[in-house]
């Protein structure tokens, strides 16, 4: 079995806390999704792959379709290819099979690599995923590339952490960028992002405006991207750390092996995504980029105030609860600081040790929400006497039985939240919800009582 | 190859042939898991969690799938079990998940589901459970009924059928007494809670008493009244235990109640007989006469009017359907409720997939579409996913698919319009709250679909054409 270095995946060297127990890698209670989920999360965006989840009908036929990454190009990663492992399979093995499928999606839909999922079972039963892999890649001069992440192994995030071993052992460096005709000293002011999965298409806002600086985005990792991008990402000068829980590895994987340094940025709200445009423009030590990032920052902050002068009257004051899934928790803080709501308590369960400090720092240790059970999430509306609920789709609901204003901050959101724009529609979206009218009728009482 | 050329040649012919011989891969599947079809059926009886033995992540799958089709908080626990649990078995991770689960969440009912892990390690869960009792960590009277559902065999609808039959086996234990006057209602994997809501009323009407076993209508459509419920309802446990004495027991659908309906006839002593759902004007007519049979009670007037009011929408937009093509796909109960409703209004269904169906099923389709002029055109493909869907949409067009969410794509690639109908739908609001079953049902199913035509040709129209009548 491939899962051998699990206890090596979860200790992290970048992770400036590490001489403690990184709380972010313990071992959940559960409720949390697992390592098979957290891998797929990362790799599925890359949209000219195909995704072929070797398993039961388990691991595929309840997720596939419904990740929110976008794609402005090829829609292969949507398409959820399965063994869909039987019991006989289990019995006389699939290896076979699962080779089948393999060179079928290689002759039929000619992907630009195919990312092969391991997940409980074929684990379980000892399935050389690596080896069925290799071969196919021998035959077919596509590569085929094994993720091994069955969910027993561990939470979502570990599975994240295991895709960016992925990435770096098997993508990223097979190609110079020389093999698609551009030279690489063309090459100038060079960005990764790390980190990004495109949600709602989030990306593309932020593309636009490092395009506007002069700033080149190399390769997108994962969101929006092609196979082909990522395997020269090593040719970047910087690197972006989008997500910093996520793939902390890659960046860190990257800069040991090809030097590449990487900053922590976060695009949520007016302040990070300033300072991140900032802290890139700086790094190239060009007055030019320079220049244009202040001018560009200058006019969006003009643009997005006034945009925001519509909402902020009426969001002043507002009190929130945060919960957020993969999204730093302290780039959502700012950005909600940015439109004057006040953050009353976050829960931290999928924060990582340094993103808790972050959050502390802006919001006082008092407000540290560690257990985050429904109960105890409504306890901490109710006795801070918050306005909305910023959490996952999982509490969309219970929010709303309990007549709780809600947002969807995590991977299923259809709104994009990120850079200028983004804000300005992470305002409307809260507005729009504070101030529905439903909550007028859901809490008065009928009128025969 | 291009990648042009490429998605071209999947739309021929010749590659349909191909793409109906590959065997070792699944694109699209539409189906899901045992376990979701069990935490489904055990969520409908009162104060019952849902709790599966597996892998960590299986149950956040079902929990955010159910929670997104219903729009309510699905709530399930999991033993989350890890490589530990691989190497030494899941009996700690089941007896720690019993013991937090009682003092936690403080259910009258644990109904056990296992995802593929637990089932392939082949953890014994009748004496796990036996030493979570021993070493007091639970109550030693709470029931604790168990199903395996390894997700490698069948789908979420055997997954129900196995929970389901776990459950009265448990409750009806030594429950043998005298004879009520009631009838049991198996409604199946149904994701209309409306359904539910509908056979209740028409029952009612009738004066028939009956307990429905797994009504999860009230769990999955609960009201707003400011406070979420862990329970807010579900087939009371006295009356799931009486179901036992019975004098009938009828399921609604066949294929995710073929283990039950067995079960009751071996130890229920009383009649135990499934059918396919009452879709449509002449299913629901079966339907209320087999009630009658077994009951003694007649038909009411308000029923009797309804089910002309039925027939009337019929009449009055059997021009919108009558010779229209479909493409239908589903579970196997559903479909052929379907298939039954179009035959019946002259629509002519011309793909009929599954990803599952038995030999069973594929004879009684056939059966069924002989019986029809209108189902000569109709080629039945079971354990096949959606990707042979788009292929058969491509080379043999039809004018409407009927299937759940996932067929999407495959419609938007062939420009038909989708009329959502079945599980998982997660792009559309409330249609779970409309029944598709009964003469009400009738009704809102050729709204449905006739409106979606009509929207189609004012859509298309060009000015000349576009009117207010139509």
């Amino acid at each position: 079995m491939g899962f051998a270095n699990t206890a090596e995946i979860l200790k992290e060297p970048a992770c400036k806390l590490n001489h403690q127990p990184d709380r972010a890698c313990e071992r959940p209670k559960g409720g949390e999704s697992c390592a098979f989920d957290g891998a797929f999360i990362v790799l599925n965006p890359i949209t000219d792959a195909a995704h072929l989840i070797h398993g039961t009908i388990a691991c595929c036929g309840n997720s596939y379709e419904g990740r929110g990454s976008l794609s402005s190009g090829s829609r292969l990663y949507r398409y959820g290819f399965t063994t869909d492992m039987t019991e006989m399979d289990i019995v006389y093995g699939s290896e076979g099979k699962l080779k089948e499928g393999i060179l079928y999606i290689a002759q039929r839909y000619k992907p630009s690599a195919i990312f092969v999922y391991s997940t409980c079972i074929p684990a379980l039963t000892g399935e050389d995923v690596e080896t069925v892999c290799k071969d196919a890649c021998k035959k077919t001069g596509i590569p085929v590339i094994p993720v091994i992440a069955p969910g027993f192994l561990g939470h979502k995030n570990l599975g994240n952490r295991i895709a960016g071993e992925v990435l770096l052992d098997y993508v990223i460096g097979t190609r110079r960028i020389s093999d698609f005709g551009f030279r690489i000293s063309d090459l100038k002011h060079t960005i990764n992002f790390i980190g990004e999965y495109n949600i709602a298409g989030e990306i593309w806002d932020i593309l636009s405006l490092f395009e506007k600086i002069g700033i080149n985005v190399l390769s997108k990792i994962t969101g929006d991207s092609t196979f082909r991008e990522i395997t020269y990402a090593h040719h970047a000068g910087l690197n972006l750390l989008v997500c910093g829980r996520a793939l902390i590895n890659v960046a860190r994987g990257m800069e040991e092996r090809y030097g590449i340094p990487f900053r922590e940025v976060s695009f949520y709200g007016m302040k990070n995504t300033g300072s991140a445009l900032r802290e890139t423009a700086r790094f190239f030590q060009d007055k030019n980029i320079i220049e244009r990032a202040e001018m560009v920052i200058q006019e969006e902050e003009a643009f997005t105030k006034k945009a925001l002068s519509l909402y902020i009257e009426k969001l002043k004051g507002k009190r929130a609860v945060l919960y957020t899934g993969g999204v730093k928790s302290w780039s959502i803080i700012s950005a909600l600081n940015d439109l004057g709501i006040e953050v009353t308590a976050c829960g931290v369960k999928k924060s990582s040790l340094s993103d808790i400090d972050k959050i502390k720092s802006l919001i006082g240790e008092e407000r540290i929400l560690k257990d985050v059970s429904p109960k105890n999430i409504l306890e901490a509306i109710y006795s801070t006497n918050a306005d909305i609920l910023i959490a996952g789709g999982r509490n969309q609901y219970l929010a709303y039985k309990e007549r709780i204003p809600f947002i969807d901050i995590n991977q299923e959101r259809h709104t994009a939240y990120a850079g200028y724009k983004g804000l300005v529609r992470m305002a409307e979206d809260i507005v729009k919800t504070i101030y529905s009218p439903v909550w007028e009728i859901a809490k008065k009482k009928s009128p025969w009582e | 190859m291009s990648c042009t050329e490429i998605m071209e040649w999947v739309n021929t012919k010749e590659y349909q042939e191909l793409n109906f011989k590959r065997e070792a891969l699944v694109i699209n599947p539409p189906k899901a898991c045992q376990p979701l079809g069990a935490i489904f059926c055990a969520a409908g009886f009162e104060g019952t969690l849902p709790f599966v033995h597996g892998s960590q992540g299986c149950a956040a799958y079902f929990r955010n799938n159910l929670s997104r089709h219903f729009r309510e908080p699905f709530s399930a626990v999991s033993t989350s079990m890890t490589e530990d649990a691989a190497v030494f078995g899941g009996m700690n991770n089941l007896i720690e998940g019993l013991q937090n689960s009682y003092s936690i969440y403080k259910p009258k009912v644990i109904a056990i589901s296992t995802s593929c892990m637990a089932e392939v390690i082949g953890d014994d869960l009748n004496s796990f459970i036996l030493k979570a009792r021993e070493l007091n960590v639970i109550p030693k009277d709470i029931p604790i009924p168990f199903a395996h559902t390894p997700s490698f065999v069948g789908s979420h609808i055997n997954g129900y059928d196995n929970m389901l039959k776990a459950i009265l086996l448990n409750l009806t234990d030594g429950k043998k007494g005298s004879k009520n006057n009631k009838i049991n209602i198996i409604p199946g994997f149904d994701p209309y809670v409306a359904n539910i809501r509908e056979i209740k009323r028409m029952l009612n009407l009738m004066g028939v008493e009956y307990t429905v076993l797994s009504d999860n209508s009230d769990v999955l459509d609960s009201p707003q009244n400011g406070n979420f419920e862990m329970y807010p309802g579900g087939t009371k446990l006295e009356d799931t235990a009486d179901s036992i004495n019975g004098i009938a027991t009828i399921g609604l659908q066949k294929f995710s109640t073929m283990q039950t309906i067995k079960f009751i006839q071996e130890s229920f002593g009383h009649e135990g007989l499934s059918i396919y759902p009452p879709i449509g004007i002449k299913a629901t007519d079966g339907f209320l006469m087999k009630i009658k049979k077994l009951t003694g009670r007649t038909i009411p007037e308000e029923l009797e009017i309804e089910r002309g009011r039925a027939v009337d929408a019929a009449t009055d937009a059997h021009q919108y359907i009558h010779g229209k093509r479909f493409a239908v796909f589903g579970d196997p109960d559903e479909v052929f409720g379907i298939v039954n409703f179009l035959l019946e209004m002259g629509g002519e269904p011309v793909h009929i997939l599954t990803a599952t169906g038995t030999k069973q099923f594929g004879e009684e389709m056939k059966v069924l579409l002989g019986s029809s002029p209108y189902g000569k055109l109709a080629n039945l493909y079971t354990g096949k996913d959606l990707w042979h869907l788009r292929s058969l949409l491509m080379t043999e067009p039809v004018d409407m698919l009927i299937g759940d969410s996932h067929g999407k794509w495959a419609a938007r690639d062939a420009g038909i319009p989708l009329l959502r109908i079945g599980y998982p739908i997660f792009d559309r609001v409330n249609l779970h709250r409309y029944p598709t079953i009964g003469y009400q049902g009738v009704i809102n199913l050729i709204t449905w679909i006739a409106n979606t035509f009509i929207d189609e040709v004012d859509r298309k129209s060009d000015d000349a054409h576009f009117e207010l009548l139509r």
